[in-house]
Protein backbone atom coordinates (compact mmCIF):
# COMPACT_ATOMS: atom_id res chain seq x y z
CA UNK A 1 0.00 0.00 0.00
CA UNK A 2 1.20 3.29 -1.05
CA UNK A 3 1.45 6.12 1.64
CA UNK A 4 0.38 9.52 0.99
CA UNK A 5 1.89 10.56 4.17
CA UNK A 6 4.12 9.58 6.62
CA UNK A 7 5.20 11.37 9.90
CA UNK A 8 8.03 10.43 12.19
CA UNK A 9 8.76 10.62 15.66
CA UNK A 10 6.53 13.70 15.52
CA UNK A 11 6.11 15.99 18.46
CA UNK A 12 4.38 19.32 19.23
CA UNK A 13 4.55 21.41 22.04
CA UNK A 14 2.44 24.82 23.06
CA UNK A 15 4.82 26.49 24.76
CA UNK A 16 5.41 24.09 27.79
CA UNK A 17 2.67 22.19 26.85
CA UNK A 18 3.51 19.24 24.75
CA UNK A 19 0.41 18.09 22.74
CA UNK A 20 2.21 15.41 20.83
CA UNK A 21 4.96 13.05 21.54
CA UNK A 22 6.85 10.75 18.88
CA UNK A 23 3.80 9.80 16.93
CA UNK A 24 4.80 7.92 13.61
CA UNK A 25 1.35 6.92 12.04
CA UNK A 26 1.29 6.75 8.09
CA UNK A 27 -1.54 7.60 5.57
CA UNK A 28 -2.18 5.28 3.06
CA UNK A 29 -4.01 6.29 -0.36
CA UNK A 30 -7.29 6.28 -1.37
CA UNK A 31 -7.94 4.67 2.41
CA UNK A 32 -9.90 6.38 5.12
CA UNK A 33 -7.90 6.54 8.23
CA UNK A 34 -10.01 7.88 11.28
CA UNK A 35 -8.48 9.15 14.37
CA UNK A 36 -9.82 8.41 17.67
CA UNK A 37 -9.47 9.23 21.21
CA UNK A 38 -10.56 11.01 24.00
CA UNK A 39 -11.46 15.28 23.82
CA UNK A 40 -7.96 16.67 24.19
CA UNK A 41 -5.80 14.06 22.99
CA UNK A 42 -4.12 16.10 20.45
CA UNK A 43 -5.91 14.10 17.71
CA UNK A 44 -7.04 17.12 15.86
CA UNK A 45 -3.55 18.67 16.69
CA UNK A 46 -2.08 15.95 14.73
CA UNK A 47 -4.76 16.82 12.08
CA UNK A 48 -3.67 20.12 11.61
CA UNK A 49 0.37 19.63 11.59
CA UNK A 50 -0.60 17.88 8.06
CA UNK A 51 -1.59 21.28 6.18
CA UNK A 52 0.36 23.51 8.69
CA UNK A 53 -2.56 25.08 10.02
CA UNK A 54 -1.04 25.13 13.21
CA UNK A 55 1.16 27.26 11.88
CA UNK A 56 -1.46 30.00 12.75
CA UNK A 57 -1.09 29.32 16.56
CA UNK A 58 1.70 31.55 18.56
CA UNK A 59 4.39 29.75 20.32
CA UNK A 60 4.08 25.50 18.56
CA UNK A 61 6.95 24.26 18.37
CA UNK A 62 6.87 21.29 15.83
CA UNK A 63 9.58 18.57 16.00
CA UNK A 64 10.19 14.77 13.90
CA UNK A 65 9.06 14.45 10.24
CA UNK A 66 6.34 15.16 8.10
CA UNK A 67 6.49 13.87 4.41
CA UNK A 68 3.65 13.83 1.90
CA UNK A 69 4.58 11.92 -1.29
CA UNK A 70 7.57 11.83 0.33
CA UNK A 71 8.77 15.74 0.42
CA UNK A 72 9.40 17.54 3.84
CA UNK A 73 6.23 19.15 4.84
CA UNK A 74 7.87 21.39 7.49
CA UNK A 75 10.77 23.58 7.65
CA UNK A 76 11.94 26.92 5.60
CA UNK A 77 11.81 26.60 2.16
CA UNK A 78 8.30 24.62 2.02
CA UNK A 79 5.55 26.48 -0.06
CA UNK A 80 2.68 26.30 2.59
CA UNK A 81 0.06 27.65 -0.13
CA UNK A 82 1.38 24.41 -2.48
CA UNK A 83 0.70 21.71 0.53
CA UNK A 84 -2.69 23.46 1.53
CA UNK A 85 -3.66 23.21 -2.23
CA UNK A 86 -3.22 19.19 -1.97
CA UNK A 87 -4.28 18.69 1.11
CA UNK A 88 -7.79 20.12 1.94
CA UNK A 89 -8.95 20.74 5.36
CA UNK A 90 -13.49 20.38 6.43
CA UNK A 91 -14.00 21.92 9.84
CA UNK A 92 -15.88 20.87 12.51
CA UNK A 93 -18.73 23.44 12.18
CA UNK A 94 -19.61 24.18 8.92
CA UNK A 95 -18.20 27.22 7.91
CA UNK A 96 -19.37 28.69 4.07
CA UNK A 97 -18.27 31.87 3.08
CA UNK A 98 -20.98 34.63 3.42
CA UNK A 99 -21.11 34.76 -0.25
CA UNK A 100 -23.44 32.52 -3.13
CA UNK A 101 -23.17 28.99 -3.20
CA UNK A 102 -21.53 29.24 -6.61
CA UNK A 103 -18.62 31.95 -4.94
CA UNK A 104 -18.16 29.54 -2.37
CA UNK A 105 -17.47 26.66 -4.36
CA UNK A 106 -15.30 28.64 -6.95
CA UNK A 107 -13.51 31.04 -4.04
CA UNK A 108 -10.41 28.55 -4.24
CA UNK A 109 -9.64 28.10 -8.08
CA UNK A 110 -10.26 32.19 -8.35
CA UNK A 111 -7.35 32.75 -5.81
CA UNK A 112 -5.30 30.72 -7.93
CA UNK A 113 -5.79 33.19 -10.81
CA UNK A 114 -8.72 31.30 -12.60
CA UNK A 115 -11.29 33.94 -14.06
CA UNK A 116 -12.11 31.89 -17.41
CA UNK A 117 -15.88 32.04 -16.77
CA UNK A 118 -16.42 28.65 -18.34
CA UNK A 119 -13.64 26.64 -16.44
CA UNK A 120 -14.88 27.98 -13.59
CA UNK A 121 -18.30 26.93 -13.73
CA UNK A 122 -17.26 23.35 -14.89
CA UNK A 123 -15.08 23.05 -11.48
CA UNK A 124 -18.10 24.14 -9.50
CA UNK A 125 -20.29 21.86 -11.35
CA UNK A 126 -18.12 19.09 -10.68
CA UNK A 127 -17.17 19.68 -6.95
CA UNK A 128 -20.48 19.90 -6.20
CA UNK A 129 -21.67 16.56 -8.36
CA UNK A 130 -18.39 14.85 -6.45
CA UNK A 131 -20.48 16.60 -2.73
CA UNK A 132 -23.45 14.91 -3.77
CA UNK A 133 -25.14 18.58 -3.24
CA UNK A 134 -25.37 19.47 -7.12
CA UNK A 135 -28.92 18.26 -7.43
CA UNK A 136 -29.69 20.14 -4.72
CA UNK A 137 -28.53 23.79 -5.74
CA UNK A 138 -28.62 23.25 -9.57
CA UNK A 139 -31.21 26.07 -9.63
CA UNK A 140 -29.98 28.21 -6.66
CA UNK A 141 -26.22 28.65 -7.25
CA UNK A 142 -26.45 32.69 -6.67
CA UNK A 143 -28.53 32.45 -3.15
CA UNK A 144 -26.54 33.15 -0.46
CA UNK A 145 -24.86 29.59 1.22
CA UNK A 146 -25.64 30.77 4.36
CA UNK A 147 -29.41 30.16 3.59
CA UNK A 148 -28.76 26.20 3.50
CA UNK A 149 -29.21 23.63 5.79
CA UNK A 150 -26.68 22.62 8.27
CA UNK A 151 -25.69 19.17 6.37
CA UNK A 152 -25.97 21.40 3.04
CA UNK A 153 -23.55 23.72 4.43
CA UNK A 154 -21.08 20.98 5.56
CA UNK A 155 -21.43 19.48 2.34
CA UNK A 156 -20.46 22.58 0.33
CA UNK A 157 -17.65 23.08 2.14
CA UNK A 158 -16.52 19.27 1.12
CA UNK A 159 -17.31 20.30 -2.34
CA UNK A 160 -15.46 23.99 -1.83
CA UNK A 161 -12.18 21.70 -0.55
CA UNK A 162 -12.64 19.37 -3.73
CA UNK A 163 -12.59 22.31 -5.98
CA UNK A 164 -8.98 22.94 -5.22
CA UNK A 165 -8.24 18.52 -6.62
CA UNK A 166 -6.69 17.82 -3.88
CA UNK A 167 -5.44 14.60 -3.15
CA UNK A 168 -5.86 14.53 0.58
CA UNK A 169 -8.51 15.46 2.74
CA UNK A 170 -8.52 16.15 6.14
CA UNK A 171 -11.75 16.59 8.15
CA UNK A 172 -12.02 17.54 11.64
CA UNK A 173 -14.69 16.04 13.30
CA UNK A 174 -17.15 16.83 10.29
CA UNK A 175 -20.23 15.29 11.31
CA UNK A 176 -20.49 16.59 15.51
CA UNK A 177 -23.04 19.44 14.22
CA UNK A 178 -25.19 17.96 12.09
CA UNK A 179 -28.56 15.61 13.00
CA UNK A 180 -28.36 12.12 12.39
CA UNK A 181 -29.57 11.98 8.94
CA UNK A 182 -27.37 14.74 7.55
CA UNK A 183 -24.83 12.29 9.79
CA UNK A 184 -25.56 9.46 7.43
CA UNK A 185 -25.31 11.78 3.99
CA UNK A 186 -22.04 13.10 5.16
CA UNK A 187 -20.85 9.04 5.73
CA UNK A 188 -22.00 7.88 2.34
CA UNK A 189 -20.30 10.74 0.87
CA UNK A 190 -17.25 9.79 2.51
CA UNK A 191 -17.63 6.24 0.95
CA UNK A 192 -17.21 7.72 -2.38
CA UNK A 193 -14.76 9.74 -2.17
CA UNK A 194 -12.04 7.65 -1.04
CA UNK A 195 -12.27 6.24 -4.58
CA UNK A 196 -10.45 9.62 -5.83
CA UNK A 197 -9.14 10.86 -2.58
CA UNK A 198 -7.38 9.76 0.69
CA UNK A 199 -9.03 11.15 3.50
CA UNK A 200 -8.16 11.64 7.00
CA UNK A 201 -10.83 12.11 9.40
CA UNK A 202 -11.23 12.83 13.10
CA UNK A 203 -13.88 11.72 15.18
CA UNK A 204 -15.36 11.48 18.62
CA UNK A 205 -17.99 8.36 17.27
CA UNK A 206 -16.36 5.01 18.07
CA UNK A 207 -19.18 3.73 15.68
CA UNK A 208 -18.40 6.42 12.63
CA UNK A 209 -14.81 5.20 12.91
CA UNK A 210 -16.11 1.58 12.45
CA UNK A 211 -18.34 2.91 9.68
CA UNK A 212 -16.04 4.28 7.43
CA UNK A 213 -12.44 3.72 7.93
CA UNK A 214 -10.10 1.34 6.76
CA UNK A 215 -7.36 2.37 9.29
CA UNK A 216 -7.81 3.60 12.78
CA UNK A 217 -5.16 5.34 14.97
CA UNK A 218 -6.21 5.79 18.61
CA UNK A 219 -4.86 9.05 20.43
CA UNK A 220 -4.35 9.41 24.08
CA UNK A 221 -2.53 12.08 26.16
CA UNK A 222 -0.57 12.83 23.00
CA UNK A 223 0.84 9.76 21.81
CA UNK A 224 -0.98 7.14 18.94
CA UNK A 225 -1.61 3.88 21.82
CA UNK A 226 -2.33 1.76 18.73
CA UNK A 227 -2.72 1.69 14.83
CA UNK A 228 -4.14 -0.71 12.37
CA UNK A 229 -6.84 -1.99 10.63
CA UNK A 230 -10.06 -0.97 11.90
CA UNK A 231 -11.59 -4.53 11.80
CA UNK A 232 -8.60 -5.38 13.59
CA UNK A 233 -8.13 -2.55 16.10
CA UNK A 234 -12.24 -2.87 17.37
CA UNK A 235 -12.42 -6.86 17.33
CA UNK A 236 -9.19 -7.23 18.63
CA UNK A 237 -7.40 -4.12 20.60
CA UNK A 238 -3.93 -5.49 21.72
CA UNK A 239 -3.75 -2.96 24.05
CA UNK A 240 -5.75 -2.76 27.19
CA UNK A 241 -6.68 1.28 26.98
CA UNK A 242 -7.82 0.81 23.12
CA UNK A 243 -10.30 -2.07 24.29
CA UNK A 244 -10.99 0.37 27.67
CA UNK A 245 -11.69 3.51 25.43
CA UNK A 246 -13.26 1.59 22.03
CA UNK A 247 -15.99 0.06 25.18
CA UNK A 248 -17.11 2.70 26.56
CA UNK A 249 -15.28 2.21 29.65
CA UNK A 250 -13.75 6.32 29.51
CA UNK A 251 -13.60 8.84 27.12
CA UNK B 1 -42.19 33.28 50.92
CA UNK B 2 -45.76 34.39 48.99
CA UNK B 3 -45.01 37.85 50.58
CA UNK B 4 -41.30 38.16 49.39
CA UNK B 5 -42.50 37.46 45.73
CA UNK B 6 -45.39 39.52 45.63
CA UNK B 7 -43.27 42.51 46.60
CA UNK B 8 -40.60 41.79 44.14
CA UNK B 9 -43.31 41.79 41.36
CA UNK B 10 -44.40 45.14 42.15
CA UNK B 11 -41.11 46.39 42.43
CA UNK B 12 -40.78 45.16 38.80
CA UNK B 13 -43.67 47.03 37.76
CA UNK B 14 -42.41 50.50 39.54
CA UNK B 15 -39.46 50.01 37.97
CA UNK B 16 -40.67 48.96 34.21
CA UNK B 17 -42.70 52.59 34.32
CA UNK B 18 -40.33 54.92 35.93
CA UNK B 19 -38.52 53.02 32.70
CA UNK B 20 -40.91 53.41 30.32
CA UNK B 21 -41.27 57.44 31.59
CA UNK B 22 -37.80 57.95 30.99
CA UNK B 23 -37.97 56.84 27.64
CA UNK B 24 -41.05 58.60 26.75
CA UNK B 25 -39.08 61.94 28.17
CA UNK B 26 -35.92 61.27 25.96
CA UNK B 27 -38.04 60.42 23.09
CA UNK B 28 -40.33 63.74 23.33
CA UNK B 29 -37.28 66.06 23.43
CA UNK B 30 -36.79 64.93 19.30
CA UNK B 31 -40.33 65.93 18.82
CA UNK B 32 -40.11 68.91 20.85
CA UNK B 33 -36.79 69.91 19.36
CA UNK B 34 -38.17 69.25 15.60
CA UNK B 35 -40.73 71.47 16.36
CA UNK B 36 -39.49 74.35 17.85
CA UNK B 37 -36.79 74.43 14.74
CA UNK B 38 -39.69 74.19 12.38
CA UNK B 39 -42.05 76.76 13.47
CA UNK B 40 -39.14 79.09 13.55
CA UNK B 41 -37.89 78.17 10.23
CA UNK B 42 -41.11 78.74 8.34
CA UNK B 43 -41.06 82.62 9.42
CA UNK B 44 -39.13 83.89 7.26
CA UNK B 45 -41.06 81.63 4.24
CA UNK B 46 -44.65 83.05 5.53
CA UNK B 47 -44.01 86.59 7.01
CA UNK B 48 -43.57 89.30 5.33
CA UNK B 49 -40.51 90.00 7.51
CA UNK B 50 -41.19 93.48 8.32
CA UNK B 51 -41.77 94.79 5.19
CA UNK B 52 -39.23 93.10 2.58
CA UNK B 53 -41.81 90.36 1.87
CA UNK B 54 -41.75 86.49 2.64
CA UNK B 55 -38.99 84.26 1.17
CA UNK B 56 -39.79 82.07 -1.70
CA UNK B 57 -39.80 77.91 -0.73
CA UNK B 58 -38.82 76.91 -4.47
CA UNK B 59 -36.17 80.11 -4.16
CA UNK B 60 -34.66 78.92 -1.13
CA UNK B 61 -34.24 75.54 -2.20
CA UNK B 62 -32.76 75.97 -5.30
CA UNK B 63 -31.01 79.62 -5.86
CA UNK B 64 -27.19 79.32 -5.96
CA UNK B 65 -26.60 83.13 -4.18
CA UNK B 66 -26.98 83.37 -0.22
CA UNK B 67 -26.61 87.18 0.74
CA UNK B 68 -25.59 87.23 4.18
CA UNK B 69 -25.35 89.49 6.78
CA UNK B 70 -27.46 92.59 7.65
CA UNK B 71 -25.91 94.40 4.74
CA UNK B 72 -27.66 93.46 1.92
CA UNK B 73 -31.01 93.30 3.30
CA UNK B 74 -33.22 91.03 1.55
CA UNK B 75 -34.72 87.81 0.37
CA UNK B 76 -32.03 86.76 -1.84
CA UNK B 77 -31.10 83.12 -0.13
CA UNK B 78 -30.73 80.67 -2.26
CA UNK B 79 -29.89 77.66 -0.17
CA UNK B 80 -29.74 75.66 -3.22
CA UNK B 81 -25.87 75.52 -4.00
CA UNK B 82 -25.37 75.03 -0.11
CA UNK B 83 -26.96 72.25 -0.38
CA UNK B 84 -25.29 70.54 -2.98
CA UNK B 85 -21.88 71.95 -1.72
CA UNK B 86 -23.02 69.99 1.61
CA UNK B 87 -23.33 66.34 -0.24
CA UNK B 88 -20.53 67.00 -2.24
CA UNK B 89 -18.41 67.61 0.41
CA UNK B 90 -19.63 64.60 2.42
CA UNK B 91 -19.04 62.44 -0.27
CA UNK B 92 -15.69 63.60 -1.15
CA UNK B 93 -14.80 62.84 3.03
CA UNK B 94 -15.75 59.34 2.54
CA UNK B 95 -13.94 58.43 -0.44
CA UNK B 96 -10.97 59.64 1.25
CA UNK B 97 -11.31 58.81 4.49
CA UNK B 98 -13.18 55.01 4.29
CA UNK B 99 -10.44 53.57 2.41
CA UNK B 100 -7.61 55.25 5.02
CA UNK B 101 -10.06 53.90 8.20
CA UNK B 102 -10.73 50.67 6.68
CA UNK B 103 -7.57 49.64 5.56
CA UNK B 104 -5.85 51.17 9.21
CA UNK B 105 -8.45 48.82 10.84
CA UNK B 106 -7.43 46.08 9.15
CA UNK B 107 -3.82 46.72 9.60
CA UNK B 108 -4.38 47.12 13.72
CA UNK B 109 -6.61 43.80 13.57
CA UNK B 110 -5.13 41.39 11.73
CA UNK B 111 -1.28 42.74 10.50
CA UNK B 112 -0.05 44.36 13.21
CA UNK B 113 2.21 42.61 16.33
CA UNK B 114 -0.20 42.82 19.72
CA UNK B 115 1.95 45.67 21.59
CA UNK B 116 1.70 47.85 18.53
CA UNK B 117 -1.75 47.26 17.55
CA UNK B 118 -2.64 48.45 21.17
CA UNK B 119 -0.82 51.30 20.50
CA UNK B 120 -2.08 52.49 18.01
CA UNK B 121 -5.97 51.12 19.28
CA UNK B 122 -5.20 54.04 22.04
CA UNK B 123 -4.26 56.81 19.52
CA UNK B 124 -7.11 55.93 17.48
CA UNK B 125 -9.39 56.20 20.46
CA UNK B 126 -8.13 59.49 21.61
CA UNK B 127 -8.43 60.63 17.92
CA UNK B 128 -11.55 59.62 18.14
CA UNK B 129 -12.29 62.03 21.85
CA UNK B 130 -10.81 65.35 20.22
CA UNK B 131 -12.76 68.07 19.82
CA UNK B 132 -13.88 69.49 16.58
CA UNK B 133 -12.70 73.08 16.76
CA UNK B 134 -9.20 71.22 17.42
CA UNK B 135 -8.97 69.74 14.18
CA UNK B 136 -10.43 73.15 12.63
CA UNK B 137 -7.61 74.82 14.51
CA UNK B 138 -5.32 72.50 13.10
CA UNK B 139 -6.74 73.20 9.80
CA UNK B 140 -6.57 77.04 9.86
CA UNK B 141 -3.15 76.80 11.02
CA UNK B 142 -1.36 74.09 9.01
CA UNK B 143 -3.64 73.23 6.00
CA UNK B 144 -4.56 76.71 4.79
CA UNK B 145 -1.31 78.16 4.65
CA UNK B 146 -0.27 74.72 3.01
CA UNK B 147 -2.97 74.95 0.35
CA UNK B 148 -2.99 78.44 -0.27
CA UNK B 149 0.93 78.21 -1.14
CA UNK B 150 0.12 74.95 -3.46
CA UNK B 151 -3.34 77.19 -5.22
CA UNK B 152 -0.92 79.88 -6.19
CA UNK B 153 1.89 77.27 -7.21
CA UNK B 154 -0.65 75.90 -9.82
CA UNK B 155 -1.70 79.36 -10.87
CA UNK B 156 -5.20 78.92 -8.78
CA UNK B 157 -6.59 81.67 -6.73
CA UNK B 158 -7.76 80.59 -3.38
CA UNK B 159 -9.29 82.69 -0.86
CA UNK B 160 -6.33 82.05 1.69
CA UNK B 161 -5.97 78.44 1.41
CA UNK B 162 -10.14 78.37 2.43
CA UNK B 163 -11.69 75.45 0.24
CA UNK B 164 -12.79 72.26 -0.47
CA UNK B 165 -9.96 70.17 0.14
CA UNK B 166 -9.24 72.12 3.49
CA UNK B 167 -12.58 71.30 4.34
CA UNK B 168 -12.70 67.50 3.24
CA UNK B 169 -8.78 67.22 4.73
CA UNK B 170 -10.87 68.66 8.55
CA UNK B 171 -13.71 66.11 8.09
CA UNK B 172 -11.43 63.21 6.63
CA UNK B 173 -8.91 63.88 10.31
CA UNK B 174 -12.28 63.82 11.98
CA UNK B 175 -13.74 61.10 10.08
CA UNK B 176 -10.89 58.72 10.20
CA UNK B 177 -10.88 57.84 13.55
CA UNK B 178 -14.31 56.67 13.48
CA UNK B 179 -13.93 54.74 10.48
CA UNK B 180 -11.54 53.01 12.07
CA UNK B 181 -12.43 52.27 15.53
CA UNK B 182 -15.75 50.92 14.12
CA UNK B 183 -13.98 48.67 11.27
CA UNK B 184 -11.52 47.37 13.53
CA UNK B 185 -14.43 46.20 16.16
CA UNK B 186 -16.21 44.49 13.68
CA UNK B 187 -12.84 42.96 11.83
CA UNK B 188 -11.63 41.49 15.07
CA UNK B 189 -15.79 39.88 15.94
CA UNK B 190 -15.53 37.63 12.07
CA UNK B 191 -15.30 34.10 12.81
CA UNK B 192 -12.09 32.82 12.57
CA UNK B 193 -13.00 29.93 11.40
CA UNK B 194 -13.47 31.47 8.01
CA UNK B 195 -10.58 32.90 7.54
CA UNK B 196 -8.81 29.54 8.71
CA UNK B 197 -11.22 28.23 5.90
CA UNK B 198 -9.61 30.51 3.12
CA UNK B 199 -6.34 29.40 4.65
CA UNK B 200 -6.70 25.75 4.50
CA UNK B 201 -8.13 26.43 0.42
CA UNK B 202 -4.78 27.62 -0.38
CA UNK B 203 -5.31 31.39 -0.30
CA UNK B 204 -2.23 33.63 0.87
CA UNK B 205 -3.39 35.63 4.18
CA UNK B 206 -3.58 38.74 2.30
CA UNK B 207 -5.74 37.28 0.08
CA UNK B 208 -7.67 36.15 3.23
CA UNK B 209 -7.70 39.23 4.93
CA UNK B 210 -9.10 41.67 1.42
CA UNK B 211 -11.73 38.38 0.16
CA UNK B 212 -13.08 37.31 3.60
CA UNK B 213 -12.36 38.90 6.06
CA UNK B 214 -13.63 42.70 4.90
CA UNK B 215 -16.11 40.60 3.09
CA UNK B 216 -17.77 39.12 6.47
CA UNK B 217 -17.05 42.15 9.06
CA UNK B 218 -18.68 44.41 6.02
CA UNK B 219 -22.07 45.32 7.66
CA UNK B 220 -19.96 46.86 10.73
CA UNK B 221 -17.54 48.66 8.54
CA UNK B 222 -20.65 49.93 6.73
CA UNK B 223 -21.71 51.40 10.06
CA UNK B 224 -18.55 53.15 10.96
CA UNK B 225 -18.89 54.86 7.10
CA UNK B 226 -22.31 55.97 8.40
CA UNK B 227 -21.17 57.16 11.30
CA UNK B 228 -18.52 59.14 9.54
CA UNK B 229 -21.32 61.05 7.00
CA UNK B 230 -23.20 61.64 9.61
CA UNK B 231 -19.95 63.43 11.30
CA UNK B 232 -19.22 65.43 8.02
CA UNK B 233 -23.10 66.40 7.52
CA UNK B 234 -23.55 68.00 10.78
CA UNK B 235 -20.00 69.42 11.77
CA UNK B 236 -20.64 73.15 11.81
CA UNK B 237 -17.24 74.86 13.53
CA UNK B 238 -14.26 73.35 11.95
CA UNK B 239 -16.15 73.74 8.69
CA UNK B 240 -16.67 77.28 9.08
CA UNK B 241 -13.09 77.96 9.99
CA UNK B 242 -11.84 76.40 6.58
CA UNK B 243 -14.41 76.77 3.92
CA UNK B 244 -14.12 80.38 3.20
CA UNK B 245 -18.20 80.21 3.91
CA UNK B 246 -18.61 81.19 -0.04
CA UNK B 247 -21.86 83.05 -0.52
CA UNK B 248 -22.95 81.28 -3.86
CA UNK B 249 -22.12 78.42 -5.79
CA UNK B 250 -21.95 75.19 -6.15
CA UNK B 251 -18.34 74.88 -5.49
CA UNK B 252 -16.94 71.95 -7.38
CA UNK B 253 -13.47 72.69 -7.65
CA UNK B 254 -11.10 71.67 -5.07
CA UNK B 255 -9.64 75.23 -4.24
CA UNK B 256 -12.72 77.40 -4.56
CA UNK B 257 -14.12 78.25 -1.59
CA UNK B 258 -17.53 76.52 -0.36
CA UNK B 259 -20.05 77.05 2.38
CA UNK B 260 -22.03 73.93 4.06
CA UNK B 261 -25.51 73.97 5.42
CA UNK B 262 -23.84 73.99 8.55
CA UNK B 263 -21.14 76.46 8.24
CA UNK B 264 -23.72 78.80 6.60
CA UNK B 265 -26.13 78.43 9.46
CA UNK B 266 -23.37 79.04 11.66
CA UNK B 267 -21.64 82.07 10.22
CA UNK B 268 -22.51 85.29 11.76
CA UNK B 269 -25.67 84.06 13.71
CA UNK B 270 -24.75 86.03 17.33
CA UNK B 271 -24.31 89.31 15.31
CA UNK B 272 -27.40 89.84 12.73
CA UNK B 273 -30.86 90.40 13.52
CA UNK B 274 -34.24 89.97 11.62
CA UNK B 275 -34.84 88.02 8.38
CA UNK B 276 -30.97 86.83 8.46
CA UNK B 277 -31.36 85.58 11.86
CA UNK B 278 -34.55 84.04 11.01
CA UNK B 279 -33.64 82.04 7.81
CA UNK B 280 -30.67 80.45 10.14
CA UNK B 281 -34.06 78.18 11.51
CA UNK B 282 -34.90 77.36 8.33
CA UNK B 283 -31.52 75.89 7.22
CA UNK B 284 -31.98 74.43 10.60
CA UNK B 285 -34.81 72.38 9.09
CA UNK B 286 -33.09 71.34 5.81
CA UNK B 287 -30.38 70.43 7.79
CA UNK B 288 -32.41 67.71 9.57
CA UNK B 289 -33.96 66.67 6.50
CA UNK B 290 -30.68 65.93 4.60
CA UNK B 291 -29.14 64.40 7.66
CA UNK B 292 -32.48 62.42 7.49
CA UNK B 293 -32.90 61.47 4.27
CA UNK B 294 -28.97 60.59 4.19
CA UNK B 295 -29.29 58.02 6.99
CA UNK B 296 -32.33 56.61 5.74
CA UNK B 297 -31.33 56.05 2.04
CA UNK B 298 -27.73 54.53 3.76
CA UNK B 299 -29.57 52.13 5.80
CA UNK B 300 -31.15 51.05 3.05
CA UNK B 301 -28.07 50.93 0.91
CA UNK B 302 -26.76 48.56 4.20
CA UNK B 303 -29.79 46.41 4.38
CA UNK B 304 -29.25 45.53 0.65
CA UNK B 305 -25.96 45.19 0.58
CA UNK B 306 -25.66 43.20 4.18
CA UNK B 307 -28.56 41.02 3.15
CA UNK B 308 -27.26 39.53 -0.35
CA UNK B 309 -25.41 37.03 1.49
CA UNK B 310 -25.48 37.97 5.31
Amino acid sequence: MEKVIETQELSLNYGDFNALSNVNLPIYRNKVTALIGPSGCGKSTFLRCLNRMNDLIDNVKVDGIIRFNGEPVQGVGVDVIELRKKVGMVFQKPNPFPMSIFDNVAYGPRQQGIKDKATLKGIVEKALKQAALYNEVKDRMTESATRLSGGQQQRLCIARALAMEPEVLLMDEPTSALDPMATQRIEELIEELKKDYTIVIVTHSMQQAARISDNTAFFLLGEIIEFGQTSEIFANPRDKRTEDYITGRFG
Amino acid sequence: MKGTRTSLSQIDTIVGSLLMILALVASSFIVIIAAFITIRGILPFITDNNGLGSVNVLQFLTDTVWLRGTTFLSTAYGAGFVIINTLYIAFLTVLMSFPIGVLTALFIAKVAPRPIAATMRTIIELLASIPSIVFGLVGVGLFLPVIYGIARSMGYSSGGGSSVIATVFVLSLMSIPTITAVAEVSIRQVDESLEQASLALGASPTQTRFKITLLAAKSGIFSGAILAVGRSLGEATAVALVSGNARSGPSFGLFETTATITSTLLQGLKETNGIDYDIRFSLGILLMVVILTTNLGLNFIKRKVGNVHG
